[in-house]
């Protein structure tokens, strides 16, 4: 054991004196955050990477998890506190969590840089909504890979037995308050901070200024002069005060089990509430609730993309064919169909794979025909306090039902938590 | 404790006898000063700095951040509330249950390598995994233990229940430890003085409350002590379970330092908290140990 | 009726008593095991079950072992878990020694300041850790993993509460034999405390075995992982399949729960410390 010990030393001390004189293959690291059935998937990808695209040109991409997106997020961020940049990955699976840290990484190769080292490639392949959701700044950050949106799912068997129809607006779902019965329960939600934007998108305001923090950072909210946080307020508790409402998280669980007969959930867990169901109901698949019949339809993108690191030009050509191979439109194709994420590129949309399990299954077309409809302006949330945001929106709103407070009260209970957290951020980040 | 080694002759070996406990206490204090008091310190500065999202020190605050903190967060105020509540509920109920359980075990009864093993047991097991059985057995909906009870509580989801569903979870992930603490500790006591007092014609009570309990207690004050700071850092099962709801009714110290502080790039703010969270703790195992003398029994 | 006969029947009630109140704190134990061998469907249904509809499916079990490397994570966290517990008990009882067993200058500030390393939160060191370890070269190394728990101030102050508790004629009958420090240490303290000192050895060994957040930090390379970690990769953003993750987490306990069944003996042995003195 110690002598192999020594040896490596030693050939790593002959390695970091003389540099090798250009290895025949670029060998690549891939970070991701895709665990489970997602996680087999990326192994197969990268593993036909390596066999195929990467034997011809001489690369060879280790894939390693990192943890989930937080987890991940937290360890990049401790690596460029830290100045290590070697330890960074080629390619990494980011969250939005992860935009503001990874477009300050002195090491980041953002899509703008790539695009000028590679002026023939072609971006117009994928999907505007999921494109622009990897931008800050005006800078395009990475890649769509894993693209989900918010979508209504209901249990179709309960609803069409009681004569419903999928409902389209809260009034809608308020209307089916009578189904609610021995401790089933209509929709439990407590919004946080993609469901409020979903539902101020709608009604064409943004929840922080500088577009919901993507054109800078966000100091105030922007929802407050304009009427819409207290328009969705009223809204919301109108819904509660039919009874249709509970002021609860779920888990999917409920839904699953036929306990609760509408949830609000990314399209990506398609795959696995179908399982959990296991033929209990009929799942059905609307698009995302509308705050009232007058509003705008849609959901923001959620999600991931992919990001490069800039580890000399070799390896960053290397990461830029692999990133290629990953948002192309075979592997999006594939990775869709069998997890329920929507394939951010227009040809996988196209696809036999794709056209194939919508015949079967319709429901997984609703979150890609909702992206179609949801309005340019609709932007996901940036803001630097990120996790205090969330948790802020979650407690006020579930305090204004809990304490029946009226929708101003909780409006000024919001203007003081969350711009109170927008002030002291730009404070120490000016 | 009144052992002195100073004995020796002057010189050479006089001092070496005189640095020798200092040497046995080195190799701690040396990791301890690499990887705990180095990196506080650098939390301490942290606090009265300007820190920016990446980490950096860009200015000096003063006391600007604990101000922010106290003055402007109410969230500190329900944490401060939530994390003593939990510390003054989780610790009697953990040393009573302990002590009861190791009290019972100290004479084997029948069947007690199973039972023994049974109490011991949660302490394998790793706070994540116990804690999502936890919260699928306690669902509201779906969940067990409301089926099996017949009753509808929200539990977790339910902002008068969920600090109580918390105590649950931590005083069981403290009953393995504590209980094989205590259970060694009554084994210790000395046969021949139960023996003697037995032949007094002491009753068990007060065998128990004259002989017994003095003579474990510094196991008793060691299973205080550290479920007292246990107990004022408790975050994980939080992040797990509850988030800090329902309406915040869950949110200790900790979880608002996490969350508040280092998930949202305010590192200044997580530094405060974590700086207010030592202080109190340490007063509170200081103030423990000024009984140290009084009540504490060391043959 | 006699009063052997009489006393027999309370023990046994005692007894069986135990018996059921350990059957119930264990069940959650025992609920999420069964949960184990459920199916995605079966997991969730209305009404819950606790037992599974077959214990033939194994295929929660099968994919602990596909996801991950599980093998090598369980060595690389044995190594680990031994190396830290190890270098911990080790640390502790020297400085347990000392302040138990002399008297000296600062003593009850030196005390309190490696028991202050106890209240302070984890993440707050993380940080600053990460770069120490990382400039050290250590990334990705076992010594990286468990550098950072080498410090066990909780196991210094319960062996100090022990030492102190130990009987005074030991003490003095040692120190007037001219007995050295670590011959007292090894021959004579370690053998009285054998119990207390297994107990923490476990407890340490346990709290790196099921270390999570940190091992993630410090390894970049698969082969370097550790056990909790591998139960990550079990879970899913899309959905959390609880089935697979209990299945994991039943798989990694294994180790733990036997090296407590190896230690039991010496934990719960029934000799008191007075049987020592002679």
């Amino acid at each position: 054991m110690k002598k192999r010990f020594s040896f490596l030393i030693a050939l790593m001390l002959l390695c970091a004196l003389f540099p090798v004189s250009r290895a025949e293959t670029v060998k690549l690291t891939f970070w991701h955050s895709m665990s489970e059935g997602a996680g087999t998937l990326i192994d197969g990808y990268v593993k036909q990477f390596n066999e195929t695209v990467g034997k011809k040109q001489g690369i060879e991409v280790e894939a390693v998890f990192q943890g989930q997106y937080a987890e991940a997020v937290s360890k990049m961020k401790n690596i460029l506190f830290g100045k290590q940049y070697d330890v960074l990955p080629d390619v990494m699976q980011l969250d939005a969590t992860g935009k503001v840290p990874y477009a300050a990484a002195e090491t980041a190769y953002p899509i703008g840089a790539a695009l000028q080292d590679h002026p023939d490639a072609d971006l117009s392949v994928f999907l505007a909504p999921a494109m622009a959701n990897w931008q800050l700044a005006g800078e395009q950050l990475g890649l769509p890979f894993a693209t989900s949106t918010t979508v209504l799912y209901y249990n179709k068997t309960a609803l069409e037995a009681a004569g419903f129809d999928a409902p389209k607006t809260l009034d809608d779902i308020g209307a089916l308050s009578s189904l609610a019965a021995d401790g089933v329960a209509v929709y439990a939600s407590i919004p946080n901070t993609p469901l409020l934007a979903n539902w101020l998108g709608q009604l064409g305001s943004d929840l922080v200024n500088r577009h919901n923090g993507t054109e800078g950072s966000a100091t105030e909210l922007a929802c407050v002069e304009n009427g819409a946080l207290a328009s969705f307020l009223t809204a919301w508790k109108n819904l509660y005060a039919t009874g249709a409402l509970v002021n609860q998280n779920s888990s999917g669980d409920e839904f699953a089990a036929g306990r609760q007969l509408l949830m609000t959930e990314s399209t990506s867990k398609v795959a696995s509430i179908l399982k959990k169901i296991d033929g209990r109901f009929e799942l059905g698949i609307a698009p995302y609730p509308q705050v009232s019949a007058d509003s705008a339809a849609g959901a923001t993108v959620s999600g991931s993309c992919l990001v490069m690191f800039d580890h000399g030009d070799e390896r960053k050509n290397a990461a830029w064919t692999f990133l290629q191979y990953l948002t192309g439109a075979e592997i999006q194709a594939d990775f869709a169909a069998k997890t329920g994420y929507l394939p951010a590129n227009k040809g996988a949309a196209e696809s036999e794979v794709w056209q194939a399990l919508i015949r079967e299954y319709p429901q997984y077309q609703v979150g890609l025909s909702q992206l179609a409809v949801t309005p340019d302006t609709m932007r996901s949330v940036t803001v630097g306090p990120a996790a205090d945001f969330y948790y802020a929106i979650i407690n006020d709103i579930s305090d204004m039902l809990d304490q029946n407070l009226t929708a101003e009260e909780t409006v000024e209970l919001m203007v003081g938590d969350l711009g109170g957290m927008l002030e002291q951020y730009a404070l120490a980040n000016p | 404790m009144s052992l002195s080694f100073h004995a020796g002759t002057r010189g050479k070996k006089g001092a070496f006898q005189a640095a020798k406990p200092y040497l046995f206490l080195l190799p701690m204090l040396v990791f301890a000063a690499g990887f705990v008091y180095y990196p506080f310190l650098k939390t301490c500065l942290q606090s009265v700095s300007i820190v920016n999202f990446r980490g950096e020190i860009t200015g000096f605050a003063g006391f600007d951040n604990y101000l922010y903190l106290f003055g402007r967060r109410r969230e500190f105020g329900i944490a401060l509330e939530n994390t003593f509540k939990l510390t003054l509920i989780n610790v009697p109920v953990t040393v009573v249950l302990t002590l009861l359980l190791g009290y019972i075990c100290c004479r084997p009864h029948p069947f007690h390598r199973a039972y023994e093993t049974m109490f011991a047991l949660p302490m394998v097991v790793s706070m994540a995994a116990i804690s999502l059985i936890f919260k699928v057995l306690f669902n509201p909906s779906v969940g067990f233990v409301n089926y099996a009870l017949g009753i509808q509580s929200g539990w977790y989801e339910d902002r008068h229940t969920a600090m109580g569903g918390i105590l649950m979870l931590t005083v069981w992930m403290g009953v393995g430890f504590n209980f094989l603490l205590f259970l060694s500790a009554f084994r210790a006591v000395p046969k021949d003085a139960l023996g003697c007092a037995k032949l007094d014609g002491a009753g068990p009570l007060r065998i128990l409350l004259k002989i017994q309990l003095p003579l474990i207690s510094p196991t008793i004050l060691y299973v205080v002590c550290t479920n007292l700071i246990l107990a004022m850092m408790t975050s994980g099962p939080i992040l797990i379970l509850t988030q800090g709801g329902p309406s915040r009714s869950t949110m200790t110290l900790i979880f608002f330092m996490y969350t508040s502080g280092y998930n949202s790039s305010n590192y200044s703010l997580a530094a405060c908290v974590s700086v207010v969270t030592f202080l109190l703790t340490f007063l509170f195992t200081f103030l423990l140990f000024t009984m140290e003398k009084r009540k504490v029994h060391y043959q | 009726m006699s009063k052997a006969f009489l006393k027999k029947v309370w023990e046994t009630a005692l007894g069986v008593l135990c018996l059921l109140l350990g059957c119930v704190l264990l069940f959650p134990l025992f609920y999420g095991l069964m949960g184990a061998f459920k199916t995605p469907a079966e997991f969730i249904a209305y009404p819950p079950t606790v037992l599974p509809q077959s214990f033939a499916n194994l295929q929660n079990f099968e994919a602990v072992f596909t996801q991950a490397p599980m093998l090598r994570y369980f060595w690389n966290t044995l190594l680990v878990s031994t190396l830290s517990a190890g270098v911990r008990m080790m640390l502790a009882l020297l400085a347990a020694y000392a302040f138990a067993f002399y008297e000296f200058k600062g003593k009850r500030f030196l005390f309190f300041l490696i028991l202050s390393t106890m209240m302070l939160p984890a993440d707050t060191l993380v940080i600053t850790n990460y770069q120490t370890v990382s400039r050290l070269g250590l990334l990705d190394t076992y010594l990286g993993i468990a550098v950072v728990s080498f410090v066990g101030a909780s196991q210094m102050f319960m062996l100090r509460q022990q030492f102190m508790a130990s009987p005074a004629p030991i003490r003095d009958a040692a120190l007037i034999d001219g007995c050295g420090d670590v011959r007292f240490i090894a021959f004579i303290l370690t053998p009285m405390s054998s119990s207390v000192l297994a107990t923490l050895f476990l407890q340490s060994f346990i709290t790196q075995w099921n270390a999570y957040l940190w091992p993630l930090l410090v390894t970049n390379k698969t082969e370097m992982r550790t056990v909790q970690i591998g139960i990550t990769m079990l879970t899913t953003l899309e959905g959390t399949n609880y089935e697979t993750v209990l299945a994991g987490a039943a798989v990694v306990v294994i180790p733990a729960a036997l090296l407590f069944l190896v230690l039991r003996k010496s934990i719960t042995r029934t000799v008191g410390g007075g049987a020592i003195v002679g």
